[in-house]
């Protein structure tokens, strides 16, 4: 019995497609992995099924009755609820008014009734095994981790037929990931459907029963999860064998000292940091989220506040913003966290995007030199193969591999050889991930130094030549060589003892 | 370790506590202080005449920021609130007959006004995706220019009786300070009931909400239309205290019913905001006035005087919002 | 130039409106289009275009400047006072009152950008604080007249040009170079689309932010002390009407007041706008209350022309562009 069915469902924004006729069917009792590249259409389906955005043509069939969502609520009627990647969390309400938003148990005059609401919160959180949380703290106080696990909640609350987990594991640590994947199996276990979306392979074998692969807006293939290898998922994704994601490793370091960092700390996130990096070296740096990989490298980049002593090529610096940081050669240059809200100006073109931090040195007696910007950002463009239409497109309406692209130029432009990467390919789709990991091992091989953070731990053992661990905001364990691995990095990232 | 554990302790729920309402409390430290000063150079400042007739003097900045108050925590503003001032007391002025009737007729009217330009305002904003400054701005002087039309300069006239009413008392307080208590009391009801809630966490995120199941277009015309009608109010009231229509008194409220609110600590972010912080915020902007005559100096100093509390107030929760960050961190 | 155009829809939008009023106008008043008429509609349409200059860098950095009215009051009252009809006085008065604007500008910069104050909130209070300063100073009392040489420069002429618009026409160079063909242009249009990117990338946000105030407050400071030589003397309120047209000209003109987008040539069409209408109405024996409605309704209509809704209202009625595949996010 097909608990959702969706057949020749197809959405277009403007010009472009999203969803051309694609299918999927589900049913209850089991967790539905949905796979494929960014830019397949699984985020507009899912937006779809959960009435956040209306589709053009086709047919969804819910417990066997015709569904055309209007709006959110209407999904919430039918029992689908949806755990966004964008969170759907308000940051001025406490954690239980989240949770019961809109469905608030009520008193006789129409007002909330508190104790009622805590006491349908404290049974949620037992009934699913929560992770501990105060049911009253307000959500701007809480981490990004915490408040996805309340997004989790407030879905769960609505006791939906349907739970769909829209990348919920990308901010978890951990623990709380593997809490997530057995709260899958819990609700399949309960005769409910679980549809689950995630780009780390691992958690998709050790969770799905079935999953669906999705590519331009169709669906590709629909597998049972033990019958299929992960080569042949990553070829249907692509629609292509893909040449090699990992490039080969060339050791390309040197003697020569490119950062030397001594005892920094920057609040309460970072203590007491100390390493080197070399010229030619990507030095990873692993750990489990939250433990101080942001603060590390926003501090190391002058955008969050640090004590201790730093040195980039022997010359003791302190950036104490990224103006300061962003010096040209000698300077050091940061792939940020959050593409869309730190890296790129959405609406502004590329070309404008990608000499913006550099843009003073077109600068002739006041005038900026424009052909000089043009060429110079072809080049890039051409380097980094980045697919516009022209420079002057905005940035906004590119792939999120493209506009990651284009972060990686604007960094490249600035010329400095000491580059940062803050997960570089959270949210780039496979194809580029290759190219991304290719173009570090390049940079590496041209003598620049880089420190790369990923949340992916195979990320870290194929690209990193050495890779630090962080826990609780201090290194933990530094490993090189043939000491790099998965469960290496776990375990230093987990134990109090270094594996 | 686990996430629960990086949790809070009692102890930074407290300072988070303190944070959070450090607008609200400087605003009743400064309120605090403007009182002593004003008791120490004036006898029968603790009486309730004199709260009293403060109150009666505050009543329209309290009705017109209490309209302000609910669009900011929305994340939005209203500068048509000035407008609307405006045009009520001019239709006031011109349509009151003398009978309860007429009086009763056309009060109605105005609030169905003000509740029907505060609509308009929150669908335009809605359906066209306009910034709210600048769709009130408009509004603001379509409103004004209305106004101008139906009486071109100050005048008009209101029943005698209706001029008393800010004067009326009842157990010892006056018919404002029981205004004053009701408002109080539909607040506490109203941000504890779903359409304040929703009001609340639009202003606080808008995608959420909407992700949520809120309709943008019915929170917006709820602000703006529940915002229109406490303008429409105290429109009503001033006529009361003036007993005359000015197509340009709504001026002198549109930025200080912005300031009561933001001195009261109410977020132009929208999402964290209280009345009560707004009523302190009115009464501080009311009793430099008085202040500033008992001190004997010009009254030239009271706008001077009113600018450095809102800068105070502001510069306070810039403050505490870097070190509520710095706390996160 | 084109390419800016096309990118600009909105500023030849405002252009064509300029156009369509002036026909519309010389229809209805067929002695409006005469030399002597144009002439003052430019004048007055350059007073507006002067406070709007600043107001335009204020908002497409991202924030708003409320305190036009009596920083340019108070520069039209200290003119008067310091200058006592005299144009010798004038050497050290108008560089230290445009000093002085620029020092007001750096305060609500500083406010801004340094301490995080909103700007509504800090412009809003430095102008009061301004306004009770002046009356204080003053007491509330009439100045002297203005000198010959700010007469001239108000409402002299050179052969057939008003004065007043050839400083129009320098500043608007000004503001195109600054905008479209600076380093300074790119950080602004940066701050303004997104602060947050702007610093991460480096852009001095600090200081842009308080160099979009400096010149608010510089260009509010010369429109008044302009004005005074427009109006014989200065007064006190002078200033209260051009905050509304200050942001409606910038607003007319394309600009979205969030910030990140618009120019100085489309505040200019803005500016052309009020003052054709201001000078229409008489024409049709409207009100001043009728102006205001009118204002009102400028204002709506130009910026919900900007709004995306449209399109989505009536992209059924297009036929449906050209396909890409594959290029959407997620």
């Amino acid at each position: 019995m097909e608990l959702i069915d969706v057949k020749d469902l197809s959405k277009r924004f403007g010009g472009i497609i999203a969803l051309s006729d694609a299918t999927f069917s589900a049913r209850a009792g089991e967790v539905h992995a949905l796979l494929g590249e960014n830019g397949a259409g699984k985020s507009t389906f899912i937006q779809i099924l959960s009435g956040a955005l209306r589709y053009d043509s086709g047919a969804i069939h819910v417990g066997g009755s015709e569904y055309r969502p209007q709006n959110p609520d209407a999904a919430q009627s039918l029992g689908i609820a949806a755990v966004f990647q964008e969170l759907s969390l308000i940051p001025d309400l406490t954690v239980e008014e989240n949770i019961w938003f809109r469905h608030e148990p009520l008193t006789w005059f129409g007002t909330t009734c508190r104790k009622r609401m805590r006491a349908a919160t404290l049974e949620l959180f037992d009934r699913y095994h929560f992770p501990a949380i105060r049911p009253d703290r307000e959500l701007r106080h809480m981490t990004l981790a915490e408040r996805q696990i309340v997004e989790i909640a407030k879905a769960l609350a609505k006791n939906p037929r349907i739970l769909i987990l829209d990348e919920a594991t990308s901010a978890l640590p951990a623990i709380e990931a593997d809490w997530l994947l057995k709260l899958s199996r819990q609700i399949a276990e309960e005769g409910r459907l679980s549809i689950f979306i995630s780009h780390r392979m691992g958690e998709v074998r050790a969770v799905a029963d079935r999953l669906t692969i999705f590519r331009n807006g169709s669906t590709v293939a629909v597998h049972e999860a033990k019958a299929v290898s992960d080569d042949q998922i990553v070829t249907e994704m692509i629609g292509r064998q893909l040449d090699r994601l990992y490039p080969v490793r060339t050791a390309s370091r040197t003697e020569r000292l490119a950062l030397e960092v001594r005892g920094l700390s920057s609040g309460h996130r970072l203590r007491d940091a100390t390493f080197a990096l070399y010229e030619g070296e990507v030095l990873g740096v692993g750990g489990l989220q939250g433990h101080g990989q942001r603060e590390l490298l926003q501090a190391l980049f002058g955008a969050a506040p640090s004590k201790g002593d730093m040195k980039l090529w022997g010359k003791p610096v302190s950036p104490s913003s990224p103006r300061d940081a962003l010096t040209g050669r000698d300077g050091i240059a940061l792939v940020p966290e959050d593409r869309r809200g730190q890296g790129l100006l959405l609406p502004k073109s590329v070309s404008e995007n990608l000499t913006l931090s550099v843009i003073r040195r077109f600068s002739r007696g006041g005038l900026l030199d424009k052909q000089q910007e043009a060429g110079l950002v072809r080049e890039m463009v051409d380097f980094l193969r980045i697919k516009a239409d022209t420079p002057d497109q905005p940035v906004g309406t590119l792939s999120g591999g493209n506009q990651q692209k284009v972060v990686f130029g604007k960094m490249l432009l600035t010329e400095a050889r000491v580059l940062l990467l803050y997960d570089p390919t959270r949210g780039v789709d496979v194809g580029t991930k290759g190219e991304i990991f290719r173009l570090i091992r390049d940079l590496a091989a041209k003598g620049y130094a880089i420190l790369f953070y990923s949340s992916d731990l195979p990320e870290l053992v194929h690209v990193a030549d050495r890779v630090l661990v962080l826990r609780e905001g201090a290194i933990a364990a530094t490993l090189s060589g043939d000491e790099i691995t998965e469960e290496a990095i776990l375990s230093a990232a987990v134990l109090d003892k270094a594996a | 370790m686990t996430m629960a554990e990086t949790g809070d302790a009692p102890r930074k729920g407290l300072r988070n506590g303190l944070l959070d309402n450090a607008p609200f409390l400087v605003a009743c430290a400064m309120l605090t202080l403007i009182v002593v000063i004003y008791g120490t150079r004036q006898t029968g400042v603790f009486t309730l005449d004199e709260l009293n007739l403060n109150t009666t003097a505050a009543m329209t900045l309290m009705l017109a920021a209490t309209g302000q108050t609910i669009v900011l925590l929305r994340g939005g503003i209203n500068l048509s609130i000035g407008g609307m001032i405006s045009l009520g007391t001019v239709i006031v002025a011109t349509r009151f007959g003398d009978s309860a009737g007429s009086v009763i007729l056309w009060s109605g009217l105005v609030l169905l006004l003000g509740i029907a330009v505060g609509v308009a305002n929150g669908l335009l904003i809605s359906i066209f995706r306009l910034q709210p400054f600048l769709v009130t701005l408009a509004t603001w002087s379509i409103l004004n220019g209305v106004a101008m039309i139906i009486l071109p300069s100050d005048g008009g006239r209101v029943p005698g009786w209706w001029l008393g009413f800010g004067y009326l008392q009842f157990l010892g307080l006056s018919s404002t300070v029981w205004m004053l208590i009701a408002l109080l009391i539909f607040w506490a009801w109203f941000m504890a009931a779903r359409p304040g809630i929703t009001i609340k966490a639009t202003g606080s995120n808008e995608k959420s909400a909407f992700l949520s199941g809120v309709s943008i277009l019915r929170v917006n015309a709820l602000t703006y239309g529940l915002s229109g009608f406490f303008a429409a109010a105290a429109a009503l009231y001033l006529t009361t205290q003036t007993g005359a229509g000015s197509p340009t008194i709504g001026r002198d409220y549109i930025l200080p019913s912005v300031a009561a609110a933001v001195i009261g600590g109410t977020s132009l972010f929208g999402g964290r905001g209280h009345l009560a912080g707004t009523i302190i915020g009115a009464y501080i902007l009311t009793l430099i006035g008085n202040l500033v005559f008992i001190l004997r100096v010009s009254s030239y100093w009271q706008p001077v005087a009113s600018g450095v509390i809102l800068l105070i107030a502001v510069l306070a929760s810039a403050i505490a919002e870097k070190a509520a960050r710095k706390q996160a961190a | 130039m084109n390419r800016f155009l096309a990118r600009n829809r909105l500023i030849l939008l405002a252009y064509a409106g300029v156009v369509v009023l002036l026909l519309v106008t010389a229809l209805f008043s067929p002695g409006f289009l005469s030399p002597a008429n144009l002439r003052s509609t430019l004048v007055l349409a350059a007073f507006v275009g002067i406070v709007a200059f600043g107001q335009t860098f204020v908002i497409i950095g991202g924030g708003i400047d409320l305190s036009i009215p009596w920083v340019l009051n108070c520069a039209a009252l200290l003119l008067t006072m310091m200058a006592g009809g005299q144009d010798l006085a004038l050497i050290w008065a108008i560089p230290l009152l445009l000093a002085g604007g620029a020092a007001i500008g750096f305060l609500n910069g500083a406010g801004v950008a340094i301490f995080g104050v909103p700007p509504i909130i800090m412009t809003l209070a430095v102008n009061v604080i301004l306004q009770g300063l002046i009356l204080v100073y003053t007491g509330g009392s009439p100045t002297p007249s203005t000198p010959a040489l700010i007469k001239f420069l108000a409402v002299g002429r050179v052969g057939p040009i008003p004065v007043i618009g050839l400083v129009w026409v320098a500043l608007g160079i000004v503001a195109t170079v600054l905008l479209s063909k600076s380093a300074f242009g790119r950080h602004l249009y940066a701050l303004g689309t997104s602060a947050t990117v702007a610093e991460f990338s480096g852009v001095p946000t600090a200081r842009t932010t308080i160099i979009t105030y400096m010149i608010s407050g510089m260009t509010a400071a010369l429109a008044g002390i302009l004005l005074t030589g427009y109006s014989g003397v200065a007064y006190l309120g002078m200033g209260d009407a051009y905050l509304f047209t200050s942001v409606a000209a910038v607003a007319i003109g394309g600009a979205s007041i969030l910030g990140g987008s618009g120019h100085y040539l489309g505040t200019v069409a803005g500016a052309l706008v009020l003052t054709i209408l201001t000078g229409l109405l008489p024409a049709l024996n409207l009100s001043n209350g009728a102006l205001l409605v009118v204002y009102g309704a400028v204002i709506l209509v130009t910026v919900s022309i900007s709004s995306e809704t449209w399109g989505v209202l009536f992209q059924h009625l297009r036929p449906p562009a050209r396909e890409k595949q594959g290029e959407t996010s997620g």
